[in-house]
């Protein structure tokens, strides 16, 4: 609202953070958990006298210090760019609450590749007892950023009413650790310290699949069957703590997980239930397949096998990021901030003054209805919608004219607490004239005036 | 008594009585070749798993679906009432989908394998009358839902036996059951796919396997080659079992996603009076026959053009059914040759015809 649209076509700018966040959340919880699976390897290997294991994690550290360090930190700064493009109402909130408390992330991503390089680099070239320190201190800041980075994103879903008391009066950094251990911080980070563990043994058993398991059979069947032990964690803890995480989401929230159950039509939003399907049936695949193929026949557990894991995996991942993103509709920031950068609170005075009179750089300022209405859709819709790709409204209003299309708005601005569209969108705010312009902008769209000449319609049929 | 002297108790009464121990005797003796193109065994055996899938939807949705002139609101409630019912349907539909594309995969990997030489023919003409059964199958269900693209699809997709010289008209109607197609079609279409075509494919897939189990894998000529010493194999089971058992719980997971993620939708109702929507089209396992009529019929006029595209298209098919007869084994040397490059202008031009006819939808 106060600062520009970044307008992308087809996929819309929510993806591009999606798209980003996801590939950084493979690497990055992966960064986590692996941080604890080297030292805890090295100090078995070390304990166990193996050195056919040791000389392994020197090429693990290897690969781990080039994603997490390359791909995890490109990633990482990514989405920093995202989200302030995407969406800078709710990063500009963020920011101002937990500033500080955040920043100390980057010193702890500091801490993490500086003992990642001297991890790999001194290998075998310093003391063992030093070398498996520097493997803890690693382990510690990596536990770290995702100790701080959750309260970040859990907030975004419950704030938590004692923020909420304060939200908008300036005093809301009076309330920065409740917001930071908001009701959702403890499943949040059991689950996904659970889902860094099992990145950790996905990972593992990529490397572990490339040993030739007919040259060195001991040591492909114990790196492939110890890999597959750090799932063990997640299958046995996750129904608990998905309960917990969801019981501890606002009610109204959590009704959005029923409504795919018996309908997938246009109009509601089943995209949650979905979601969570396929995260229950990809979860359920990676334990069958890690424990039946990796864990009963390691020595045939080859590449293929461990790159189908990993897929896995990354539609889990993807599908659980994706459903706790829709888990917040209708809102960015829970109860304060709609999707579309909308606070609660001043809904009433956008309706009173006008959607672009509070909306200065989205509006080119040509005095027309449907400049007007692009500008409103912009600003209001676009968030979550594009015209023609990403959840098209061009589609979901095909078929309506344009008394319809008003009407559909009106509903939208009227917000009736017994509308069903409650649940997954924020009301149309603005003046009467704004509903009329956004009118005018869709129906332009929806019923494009037809071109004159239509072209005969093609069929088989002579 | 734990459970494990209750398990082998029961194994054993049930051995006595049915032969069991033989049947595992049987299957540990039986192994699988290892080579490089050891990947391309699993296709039968996703294209089983696929089929024993839309059984299963199969029959969850035949609970709730109702032929002819309810047809759509059965579906609409399918879809828009029922309890997971959009998940079954969604479900029914990508696999079917995933199932043509597993048996061409499966086809032509048997082909360029050159499994069906001596003495693996039956399983090749087998195999060709299962691909013709289930073409069938997604024809027949692609009608049922009796919304618009269904109904048009079909309508079009109609007129490819029409164009059959002299008993193409005779047989449509008899499909249609009549010259139009209304609710007597659904109800004949449904027919078939529930009842006619299980019952012949059913049959048909048990010999098909049955081949398979008793000529084993063919391997490739290189791997044939080779001396038996160097030749390494695993045992069917459990090695093989488990890896086959993985990739169909991959292919699980795959439909999965696909019918979570893009969920089958649901038209207008038909409307019989209604012009065909712009682009209509059939699926993309029929669009290569239908762009190469389009294409012959651009090139030749009216009816003349229709006969010659599917005449080549008939005689290209029949080509590749006789195939065993023309490249009988590796003594066949140049025959050899001729067929592999066969086959590769089969691919690139049913490729070729299938992307040229959704560049050019209208």
């Amino acid at each position: 609202m106060n600062y520009p649209f970044w307008d992308i076509p087809y996929l819309g700018s929510g993806w591009v953070i999606g798209i980003i966040a996801i590939f950084h959340v493979m690497i990055s919880q992966f960064a986590v958990g692996g941080g604890l699976y080297l030292p805890l390897a090295e100090r078995k290997a070390l304990r166990e006298a193996r050195n056919d294991w040791l000389a392994e994690l020197v090429g693990y550290s290897k690969f781990f210090l080039i994603l997490t360090g390359v791909f995890g930190t490109i990633s990482g700064v990514g989405i920093w760019f995202a989200i302030g493009l995407t969406n800078p109402e709710a990063t500009s909130t963020l920011i101002h609450n937990f500033v500080f408390g955040w920043a100390i992330e980057w010193v702890f991503f500091m801490v993490e590749l500086a003992t990642a390089a001297v991890y790999y680099y001194t290998w075998n070239k310093i003391d063992e007892k030093l070398h498996l320190v520097v493997g803890w201190v690693y382990a510690g800041a990596s536990v770290c950023t995702l100790i701080i980075i959750n309260g970040i994103l859990t907030f975004m879903l419950t704030p938590g009413d004692t923020w909420l008391s304060v939200a908008g009066t300036g005093n809301e950094a009076s309330k920065f650790w409740n917001a930071f251990f908001n009701p959702t911080y403890w499943p949040s980070l059991l689950l996904r310290a659970c889902v860094c563990a099992s990145l950790a043994g996905i990972w593992a058993l990529i490397s572990a699949s490339r040993i030739d398991g007919h040259k060195q059979a001991a040591l492909k069947s114990s790196l492939v069957k110890w890999s597959v032990k750090w799932l063990v964690p997640s299958f046995v803890a996750m129904p608990f703590l998905f309960a917990w995480y969801l019981y501890m989401v606002p009610a109204s929230q959590r009704a959005l997980l029923m409504l795919g159950i018996d309908t997938m039509g246009t109009g509601t939003f089943s995209t949650v239930t979905r979601m969570a399907l396929v995260i229950v049936m990809t979860s359920a695949t990676i334990i069958g397949v890690a424990y039946y193929l990796a864990y009963r026949n390691p020595t045939d557990f080859n590449t293929a096998h461990a790159v189908a894991i990993l897929l896995l995996a990354l539609m889990a991942t993807g599908a659980g990021e994706y459903s706790r993103e829709m888990l917040r509709k209708p809102y960015v920031i829970g109860r304060w901030m709609y999707s579309n950068g909308v606070r609660v609170p001043y809904a009433i005075r956008i309706d009173r003054d006008g959607y672009l009179a509070h909306s200065n750089w989205v509006w080119n300022g040509a005095d027309t209805s449907y400049s007007r209405g692009e500008a409103i859709f912009r600003g209001e819709c676009g968030a979550c919608h594009t015209l023609n790709g990403y959840r098209p409204l061009a589609k979901l209003l095909a078929g309506r004219d344009r008394a319809n299309i008003e009407s559909f708005i009106t509903m939208l601005h009227e917000y009736k607490p017994d509308s069903p569209y409650h649940h997954f969108m924020p009301p149309m705010v603005g003046t009467q004239q704004d509903v009329d312009d956004l009118t005018n902008f869709l129906n332009a769209h929806v019923n494009p005036p037809a071109p004159s000449g239509q072209k005969s319609v093609q069929t088989a049929e002579k | 008594m734990t459970t494990k002297t209750m398990a082998s108790n029961v194994y054993g009464w049930m051995d006595e009585r049915l032969g069991l121990s033989e049947l595992a005797a049987v299957a540990r003796k039986k192994t699988v070749p290892v080579h490089a193109q050891s990947f391309w065994y699993y296709w039968g055996g996703i294209t089983l798993f696929l089929f024993m899938l839309q059984c299963f939807t199969g029959v969850l949705l035949l609970v709730y679906y109702r032929p002819g002139v309810e047809a759509y609101e059965s579906v609409r409630q399918i879809t828009f009432v029922m309890n997971f019912g959009w998940l079954i349907r969604s479900a029914h539909a990508w696999a079917a989908n995933l199932m043509l594309f597993a048996i061409l995969v499966h086809m032509f990997s048997v082909f360029f394998m050159k499994a069906y030489r001596k003495p693996r023919e039956f399983g090749w003409l087998s195999g060709m009358v299962l691909l013709a059964l289930a073409a069938c199958f997604g024809f027949s269900g692609y009608l049922l839902p009796m919304d618009e693209l269904s109904y048009f699809a079909t309508k079009v997709g109609l007129q490819i036996p029409v164009a059959i010289p002299w008993i193409g008209p005779a047989i449509a109607n008899m499909l249609r059951g009549g010259p139009d197609v209304t609710e007597f079609t659904v109800q004949r279409f449904f027919a078939l796919h529930v009842v006619v075509l299980p019952a012949l494919f059913i049959p048909l897939l048990a010999f098909h396997l049955w081949l398979v189990q008793r000529h084993g894998n063919a391997v490739p000529e290189c791997e044939e080659a080779k001396p038996a010493s160097e030749r390494k194999s695993m045992p069917f089971m459990p090695n093989f079992l488990r890896k086959d058992i993985a990739m169909w719980i991959i292919s699980l997971n795959v439909l999965a996603l696909l019918a979570s993620v893009f969920p089958w939708a649901l038209g207008k109702p038909y409307d019989s009076l209604a012009p065909a929507p712009m682009g209509i089209h059939p699926e993309w396992y029929f669009m290569s026959p239908f762009e190469m009529l389009k294409m012959l019929g651009s090139v030749l006029p009216g009816e003349a053009g229709e006969i010659a595209g599917l005449l080549l298209f008939t005689l290209g098919i029949a080509l590749w059914i006789l195939i065993p007869f023309y490249d009988t084994s590796k003594e066949s040397g140049r025959r050899g040759r001729t067929a592999h490059y066969f086959g590769l202008l089969a691919v690139c031009a049913l490729v070729a015809t299938t992307v040229i006819g959704y560049w050019t939808i209208r």
